[in-house]
């Protein structure tokens, strides 16, 4: 039975992926009358864990799209390139792609890789959207056809801050891994508990190879804060946290970064991570995020988690604006982009939208969330904003 | 006291699972001369083994595990089958196997990561994760079970050596292979079968740690390092030098972390740190080759 059950899943997703690929190619035969849409995404590199859902999402957004008769009279043709989340290989896929006609590009792959890419775009100014949470990504350069719709990283962490101070915390314990993402993630950590007023009392690191985290942890429970917060990306190592915390019956409550809301840390800590809240940019009660779901029950049998839509939400910011611009030109593109004030996606908060009026990061400030783990599944939203 | 005994039984398991690595190495490299840096692919290939047994196909754990590990010692055997013999009977350096093997680290990393990808992959133990306490020394039931599972298979390593025919065979070899030949000792047998030996016990190594955290490609390199390391420090000719090597390593790095108040992010440096002192104090690790005859 089991393995039956594993082939058919097996099957299942095998014919998703190619029913979303013929509904996402549908256009290719007439490749004429088709609007080319580029996406670099991290097939084979680091990011691919993220990179792959979202672009299940922006698949899925594009099919529907084409199934309601698609935009501006014109199927939707998606140009899907490989970078393996490296910056060069970023950079030489969006010329390709702009040589291929593409009226868009989608970055899909890392901070680095997208800002890269970036560089090629910015000399045609063809309009280059990206989900990617980097607060520097608009900053470094002034590239008018740049936009950011996923949830900057100073907007998580500010979300998350404001919910440990509802919580009235006086002193935490900050653990995270080796990587660089885990460092960066726990400088930016401390540095916004202590703004909050927050003590760190006591910074563990549990370094990738490990076979443990016992001794860190119980440091941690000597330490008996009010709070534990976990700023570590890396799986493995994220799962001999919570095994240890449950070892040493640990009760504080765990507070994590956006990183555990993918679902691989409900497979590996099955069971471990109950009562975990933990930054997210899903709120499952907004009706655009419950289109969203209700869409990608439909396609795939199965509730989405919130990466895919970031993809969903990619493709379906590019296609209202192309809408409202009334062409793929790119400078009417770049205004109607720019001009996207009030347009509500899959991500962030109940009752809020994008808005570019002030800049190119057009995530609503207050689109955050807090979630909590219950019943081994990302659980309702328990807090929103950064206030 | 409490937390040092805990940690106590946690850092053992951690150094039996060092010890399976380093006794992995040492199989292959007693009887060939070769160091086998792929040690460390085996074992996560057998974690990888082990998940597709019980967890894809769900078969039962007393089941699962000797298959993940007869399905490692026939990659080993192929191993030295297709890539160190051709080469041992071209008459090629001894370098030539060491950097073959590196290439079949590759090959096994890669086609592994072809496989199933970068993710992570539960693997979940036979006795789960429940809490058990023996006296004063507490610890989960997967750190028991790593415990004994070790206990029983270096036991029987040291018998096989000790006590048969078959391992004075093996001890032959590694003394003098050309004596050992002439005495009509099959030579091909004895390093194919080190191999399979090899890449079973580093089986054992992966499918054992693998629930504590979880399966994935990218721990093939920490088991390669940490083995090695184990090895250089309870000494490269015994078989006991591979377990005391492995836990003196496990009760230094967790011992350092708990204890000494540095930031947790240095004590990844007890590692290195003990296999170059090791390796320029006493080469020969902590005990010495036994005397011929």
């Amino acid at each position: 039975m089991g393995i039956a059950r594993t082939m058919i899943g097996a099957g299942l997703r095998v014919l998703g992926v190619a029913g979303l690929a013929t509904g996402v190619m549908a256009g290719a035969a007439n490749a004429a009358d088709t609007i080319k849409i580029g996406v670099i995404t991290d097939k084979t590199g680091n990011a691919r864990f993220y990179a792959e859902p979202v672009l299940q999402g922006i698949m899925l957004a594009t099919k529907i799209a084409n199934a309601n008769g698609g935009v501006l009279g014109k199927k939707i043709e998606l140009l899907i390139e490989d970078d393996s989340n490296k910056p060069d290989v970023s950079a030489s896929k969006a010329q390709k792609l702009i040589d291929a006609g593409v009226v868009a590009i989608i970055s899909n792959s890392s901070s680095t890789a997208t800002q890269q890419a970036q560089n090629t775009t910015i000399k045609t100014l063809i309009p280059q959207v990206t989900h990617n949470g980097s607060d520097t990504l608009t900053r470094k350069l002034d590239n008018k056809c740049f936009f950011q719709i996923g949830p900057l990283g100073s907007i998580q962490i500010r979300t998350l801050m404001a919910y440990a101070r509802s919580k009235k915390l006086k002193t935490a314990s900050l653990v995270t891994d080796n990587s660089a993402l885990g460092q960066i993630l726990a400088k930016y950590f401390k540095i916004g508990l202590e703004k909050s007023g927050v003590k760190v009392t006591v910074e563990e690191v549990i370094p990738a190879g490990s076979k443990s985290a016992l001794p860190q942890m119980q440091k941690v429970r000597a330490a008996k804060t009010d709070a534990i917060f976990v700023a570590g990306v890396l799986a493995r190592e994220n799962t001999l946290f919570f095994r240890a915390y449950r070892q040493l019956g640990l009760k504080q409550p765990i507070m994590g970064s956006f990183n555990l809301s993918i679902p691989t840390f409900l497979r590996t800590a099955k069971g471990l991570m109950e009562g975990v809240t933990f930054i997210d940019a899903m709120d499952p009660a907004k009706p655009e995020a419950q289109a969203f779901i209700a869409a990608y029950q439909k396609e795939f049998g199965k509730k989405p988690f919130s990466l895919p839509a970031y993809g969903w939400d990619d493709m379906n910011f590019l296609i209202q604006a192309i809408k409202r611009a009334g062409s793929t030109d790119k400078a009417k593109l770049c205004a109607a982009l720019q001009g996207s004030t009030g347009w509500a996606g899959a991500l962030g908060a109940k009752g809020t939208a994008y808005d570019f009026s002030k800049g190119r990061a057009g995530f609503n400030p207050q689109g955050a969330v807090v979630r909590v783990i219950k019943n081994n599944d990302h659980g309702p939203v328990v807090h929103s904003g950064t206030k | 006291m409490s937390d040092l005994l805990e940690l106590l039984v946690s850092a053992t398991a951690s150094g039996c699972v060092y010890g399976l690595v380093a006794l992995a190495y040492l199989l292959v490299l007693r009887p060939t001369g070769v160091v086998n840096f792929a040690s460390g692919e085996w074992a996560m290939m057998g974690a990888f083994a082990a998940y597709v047994l019980a967890g894809m196909l769900e078969v039962p754990t007393v089941v699962a595990i000797p298959g993940a590990v007869l399905v490692l010692a026939v990659i080993g055997w192929a191993t030295e089958w297709f890539t160190v013999r051709p080469l041992v009977e071209r008459g090629a350096g001894h370098l030539a196997p060491i950097l073959a093997l590196l290439g079949m680290l590759v090959i096994y990393h890669q086609a592994t990561l072809l496989v199933f990808g970068g993710e992570n992959y539960p693997l979940d133990g036979p006795f789960g994760f429940n809490r058990v306490e023996l006296g004063p020394f507490a610890g989960t039931s997967q750190s028991f079970f790593i415990i004994v599972m070790t206990a029983v298979i270096f036991v029987a390593v040291w018998l096989f050596f000790e006590r048969t025919v078959w391992g004075k065979s093996f001890e032959a070899v590694a003394i003098n292979r050309r004596a050992a030949a002439l005495m009509g000792i099959n030579l091909r047998l004895v390093t194919a079968l080190s191999f399979a030996g090899g890449a079973a016990v580093a089986a054992m190594a992966g499918l054992l740690d693998g629930p504590r955290g979880s399966v994935e490609v990218n721990a093939a390199l920490p088991f390669a390092v940490q083995g090695f390391s184990a090895l250089i420090i309870g000494g490269i000719n015994r078989v006991e030098g591979a377990i005391l090597g492995g836990i003196i390593l496990a009760f230094a790095e967790d011992l350092t972390r708990r204890y000494v108040p540095i930031p947790s992010g240095l004590a990844l440096g007890v590692t290195p740190v003990l296999l170059i002192a090791f390796l320029l104090v006493r080469p020969t690790g902590l005990l010495r080759a036994k005397e011929a005859g």
